[in-house]
């Protein structure tokens, strides 16, 4: 892989993305916000995309970017349905800190 | 390509796409929960009467685009998702007359992820499988928190949400670096461009996410840790639909990848599966040992029961039709009494503000509501694999199979597993026929509908595991036609 996608490498552009991915995994592990956690979560989706866009790129298909397509459809798609149940979160119990929600254990 | 064949193997989805749609319109016109019922039921009964007038058209399978590849096997598994597709919706009416404020939405939601799973045993490509994967999953989560006026729901929909996106995120940057390594989404073409998959640090590391993404979906330990809190807060219709349905539809679109993509002939990812798979077997049934609620018991259970199933996904990279074959047992026997079970929680639960799903709350319950408890006993012995139960016939496979592919540690965890197993399953049939002190009342309340439905798949257990003949044989005639 040493073909260049528009003069980047494609494993630099593959370590940015796992950098990216791994920020949104400590994210939601760290977050307490539900807020921050969709945005986590976004980021982690993005950063899956990237390397779509990217090697679509590198190995000359459109494959890439259809992918990409998706993932934004799919991450709307999922943001509308998160935000309801934030709504319902913040209706019941006036916060939107996601411990404040949780009571099951064992 | 025959676009006649095409579109006719294609009719499935083409009829629960258009019943989805009138369901949808029907709502828009005017709001009566039974009709909205009603059209369900038709719209899923005749995407299952579609399936035998599509088959003439299938022959050994009929590739649709580059995305789905319809046979004999997808549509065995298309007929199993549907059929607890209207098992839930019979059982749900009550619940959703009883419980719920905006009720036809639940079923828009039902159908909606019945479809998503339909796409997965078709799947051959990234894209048909991320969609599949998440048609379902998006339903599911708006499903799992559709109580409002009780608080378990919520909490139970906010963690799968959350997980379940992360868990989809992983698989997705899973496919990408896998995608970057081969040049290609379709599983039979996912050779790393470089030749061999352990000199390729990309390609082993898109699969590390993307199983362990899998691995959520299926919760297997280590990623097991949404399953009681979700199977607990979600009413036990739904939990029903997410065991069975969501679960299902996972594992066979994983079967399909490892049978079309061979990654099992890398050493290392396949010891990585074997030692998920060992440790859910234990893990699991040690865990459900403590439970004294009878939904995370079974959460836990599910654990260790997917993990027995992973013997299947082993032997279909090796010998495809065996793999099938057992797999498609296997679940069909799974399915049948993980519903029965939460179908007669429901069932029971109807008219009480909570749900009764405590060890204590079926105390003797065998004396009060004698057909959801027989249903449950039933269910349980199935659980456990007792002989003269469809369980029996489906661990009965898995060992076969296991024998069959030289998987002796794994087939020892089974039997081990299967031990402890018994001890939990027992302690729920004995809560049932403990004899309450006191007044009986043993009248049974509530809609015949759900509890005709439940005393049904009580019976198919039963009738399933004393004579399996038929349904063996329906099988294996349909994995031979489609090529294995």
């Amino acid at each position: 892989m040493m073909d260049a996608t528009g003069g980047i490498p494609l494993e630099h552009v593959i370590w940015f993305a796992i950098t990216l991915f791994l920020i949104g995994v400590v994210g939601i592990l760290i977050r307490r916000n539900v807020i921050f956690i969709l945005l986590s979560l976004e980021l982690m989706m993005n950063a899956a995309a990237v390397v779509f866009i990217a090697a679509g790129a590198f190995h000359d298909q459109a494959d890439g970017q259809v992918m990409f397509m998706f993932i934004l459809a799919l991450a709307a798609a999922e943001v509308a349905v998160a935000l309801g149940l934030v709504v319902q979160l913040s209706r019941r119990f006036k916060t939107l800190d996601i411990d404040a929600a949780s009571e099951m254990t064992g | 390509m025959n676009t006649q064949a095409t579109l006719m193997a294609s009719l499935p989805y083409i009829v629960l796409a258009g019943g989805l749609l009138v369901v949808m319109l029907g709502i828009c016109i005017r709001r009566t929960h039974f009709v909205a019922w009603s059209l369900t039921m038709v719209t899923l009964i005749a995407t299952l009467a579609s399936h035998l007038l599509g088959y003439e058209a299938l022959g050994e399978g009929i590739t649709v685009t580059m995305l789905i590849h319809i046979d004999g096997v997808s549509y065995l598994f298309n007929a199993l998702f549907v059929l607890a597709a209207i098992c839930t919706a019979v059982i749900a009416y009550q619940y959703v007359d009883e419980k719920l404020r905006f009720r036809e939405e639940f079923y828009l939601l039902l159908l909606a992820a019945t479809f998503g799973s339909l796409t997965l045993p078709a799947a051959t490509h990234f894209v048909s499988l991320l969609l599949g994967l998440e048609i379902v999953s998006i339903s599911l989560y708006a499903m799992v928190a559709y109580p409002e006026k009780v608080r378990g729901p919520l909490e139970a929909g906010l963690k799968y949400m959350i997980l379940s996106v992360a868990s989809t995120s992983s698989i997705l940057f899973g496919m990408a670096l896998i995608y970057a390594a081969s040049g290609s989404m379709e599983f039979a073409q996912l050779t790393p461009v470089s030749g061999s998959a352990e000199g390729d640090v990309f390609y082993l590391l898109g699969h590390v996410f993307f199983w362990s993404g899998i691995a959520f979906k299926l919760s297997l330990v280590p990623f097991h840790i949404w399953t009681p809190d979700v199977y607990q807060g979600a009413p036990s219709i739904v939990t029903g639909f997410i065991a069975t349905v969501s679960k299902g539809g996972v594992f066979v679109v994983v079967m399909r990848y490892v049978m079309e993509s061979d990654v099992f002939s890398s050493e290392a990812i396949a010891q990585a599966i074997f030692l998920i798979a060992a440790i859910s077997m234990i893990v699991g049934n040690l865990l459900a040992l403590q439970q004294r609620n009878l939904k995370r018991l079974l959460a836990y259970s599910s654990i260790a029961h997917m993990g027995y199933l992973i013997i299947a996904l082993f032997l279909v990279a090796t010998q495809p039709s065996i793999g099938f074959e057992t797999a498609i047992v296997y679940l069909a026997g799974y399915f049948v009494m993980t519903l029965a079970a939460f179908g007669v929680i429901t069932v029971i639960s109807q008219g009480s503000d909570s749900e009764l799903a405590s060890i204590d709350d079926i105390q003797g319950l065998l004396w009060r509501r004698p057909i959801p408890a027989a249903t449950l006993v039933v269910s349980a012995l199935s659980l456990a694999g007792i002989p003269l139960t469809m369980g029996f016939i489906a661990k009965f496979y898995l060992f076969a199979a296991g024998i069959e592919g030289e998987m002796w540690t794994l087939v020892g965890l089974l039997v081990l597993g299967s031990a402890i197993g018994i001890f939990y399953y027992l302690r729920i049939i004995f809560a049932m026929t403990a004899k309450p002190e006191g007044e009986l009342d043993s009248v049974e309340r509530g809609s015949w509908t759900g509890i005709s439905a439940v005393a049904v798949l009580g019976v198919a257990t039963l009738a399933l595991g004393i004579y399996p003949t038929p349904l063996v044989d329906f099988v294996q005639t349909l994995v031979r036609v489609s090529g294995f």
